[in-house]
C-alpha cells in the first residue's frame, strides 16, 4: 500500500508530467485559457490515462514487444474516442470548444510514454496509481494554469453561462495572458513554483538523515 | 509463419476488441448526440430569425439551382421561415471552407432579403485564434448590416480579424454565397413556391 501511495505520489510531485517531465505540453497549452475547459480536459486525460495503464499492464504479458506500440495506440484511441462521444453527447457546449484536442489526446506523450515506461513493466494496482497520480498531476496544473490565464487575462472564471468570480471593473486585462506567449510566461514560472516545492519537500526529508 | 502469427494474434485481437467497445459507445450515444445536434441547429437557426418556425426546401430542382449559384460554398440545407402562417424570410446553411476544415454556418434572410443573423454552428478552427470570428462578437454583428440584393463586393467590404484571415473568409464566403443564391434563386420563388 505504501508503495501504491508512493507511485501516486509522484506523478503529482517530483514526476509530474507538465512541471517535471515536461511531456504533453501542446494541448495543455493550447486549453488553457479557460477554467472550464481546462477542468474537462483534465477529467478526460485522467480517464484516458489510468484506464489504459490498467488495460495495458493487465495483458502485458501477452503483448509482444514488438507489436506493443500499435497496440497502445489502438487501446488509447479507443478510449478517446469514447470519452469523445460520451462528451459530444452529455456536455456540447464544452466539447464545442475542446473540439480537436480532445482526439488529440491520441498523441498525447503523457499517456503512450506512461504505457510504455511505466505500465508495460509493473503490476496492475501500480499502474493503476501511476495512472491517477499522473493524470491529477497533469489537471491540477492545467487547471491552475488556466485559472491565472482566465481571471488576469480576461478578469473573471467562467463556468458554462455564470460567471464564478471576477476582479473589480476597474481591471483592464492584458489579452497577452490568452495568448500563446501569455501561456508559456505563466506556465514558466509554475515551473519554477514547482521546483521550489519539490526541492523542500526533498531538503526536508534528507535533513534528520545528515545530522547524527 | 509461427512467429509471424505470434505477432499478429495480439494485433488482431486488440481491434477486435476496440471496434466492439466502440460500437457498443456509438450506439448508446448516438441518439443523444444526435438529439444535441438537432437543437444546437435549432438554436442557432432561432438566433438568426427569431420566433419563426423553419421548414426545409426538399425540391431538388430548387438545390441544383442552388448549388450552381453558391459555386465553391456547399448549401447543406435551406429552410423557409414562417411566423405565424406569413412568409418571414429564410435561413441557409453552408459548409465554407476554413482553416481547419469546413465551417458551418447559418445565414438568416428576412423577407427583402437582407442578412438578419450569422451564427457558426461547428467548426474546427485554432482554439483561441480562429475561433475570435465567434469569441469577437463584433464579427459576427457586422453582417446584419447587409442590404437586400447585396453582392460579394459588400461582403468583401466588411472587417476580417487580423490574424484569422481563413477563419474570416470561411464566414465571409458563406455569407456571399448565400447572397447569390437569394439572388438568383430564392427571390424568384413566389408565395406559392416553397413546397
Amino acid at each position: 500500500m505504501s508503495e501504491w501511495f508512493r507511485v501516486f505520489k509522484q506523478g503529482l510531485s517530483i514526476e509530474n508530467p507538465l512541471t517535471v517531465l515536461m511531456i504533453g505540453l501542446c494541448a495543455t497549452l493550447a486549453v488553457s485559457t479557460q477554467f472550464q475547459n481546462a477542468l474537462f480536459m483534465g477529467f478526460a486525460v485522467i480517464f484516458v490515462l489510468t484506464m489504459s495503464n490498467v488495460l495495458v499492464s493487465v495483458f502485458r504479458r501477452l503483448i509482444p514487444s514488438e507489436v506493443r506500440i500499435p497496440i497502445f495506440i489502438v487501446v488509447i484511441a479507443s478510449f478517446v474516442t469514447i470519452v469523445d462521444l460520451v462528451m459530444k453527447a452529455f456536455v456540447p457546449s464544452v466539447y464545442s470548444v475542446l473540439g480537436i484536442w480532445i482526439p488529440l489526446i491520441v498523441v498525447n506523450c503523457v499517456i503512450l510514454g506512461r504505457a510504455e515506461a511505466f505500465a508495460y513493466q509493473n503490476t496492475v494496482g501500480l499502474s493503476a496509481a501511476d495512472g491517477l497520480g499522473m493524470g491529477i498531476g497533469y489537471s491540477a496544473v492545467i487547471v491552475l494554469l488556466a485559472l491565472i490565464r482566465e481571471l488576469f487575462g480576461t478578469g473573471r472564471i467562467v463556468w458554462f453561462d455564470g460567471v464564478l468570480f471576477s476582479l473589480p471593473a476597474g481591471y483592464a486585462p492584458p489579452s497577452l495572458l490568452l495568448l500563446f506567449p501569455g501561456a508559456f510566461l505563466v506556465f514558466a514560472f509554475m515551473i519554477v513554483g514547482a521546483r521550489w516545492i519539490n526541492e523542500r519537500f526533498e531538503a526536508r526529508k534528507e535533513a534528520p538523515a545528515c545530522r547524527p | 509463419m509461427k512467429n509471424a502469427l505470434r505477432l499478429v494474434i495480439p494485433v488482431l485481437v486488440t481491434c477486435v476488441v476496440a471496434a466492439a467497445g466502440l460500437a457498443l459507445t456509438y450506439k448508446v450515444t448516438e441518439p443523444k448526440i444526435a438529439e444535441q445536434d438537432r437543437l444546437a441547429e435549432e438554436r442557432s437557426l432561432q438566433a438568426v430569425l427569431p420566433d419563426a418556425t423553419f421548414t426545409c426546401l426538399e425540391s431538388s430542382r430548387i438545390q441544383d439551382d442552388i448549388d450552381a449559384a453558391a459555386g465553391a460554398v456547399d448549401v447543406l440545407d435551406t429552410f423557409h421561415a414562417e411566423i405565424g402562417g406569413e412568409h418571414a424570410g429564410w435561413a441557409v446553411k453552408v459548409a465554407s471552407r476554413g482553416y481547419g476544415g469546413p465551417m458551418v454556418v447559418v445565414i438568416g434572410l428576412d423577407t427583402s432579403g437582407s442578412v438578419s443573423g450569422v451564427t457558426i454552428l461547428s467548426h474546427n478552427e485554432t482554439p483561441g485564434l480562429g475561433t475570435k470570428v465567434i469569441t469577437d462578437e463584433w464579427f459576427l454583428e457586422q453582417f446584419p448590416t447587409l442590404e437586400a440584393g447585396f453582392t460579394d463586393a459588400d461582403v468583401r467590404g466588411l472587417d476580417a480579424i487580423s490574424g484569422t484571415t481563413k477563419s474570416s473568409n470561411g464566414v465571409r464566403n458563406g455569407v456571399a454565397a448565400v447572397g447569390r443564391v437569394y439572388t438568383e434563386v430564392l427571390s424568384g420563388l413566389g408565395e406559392g413556391g416553397f413546397e
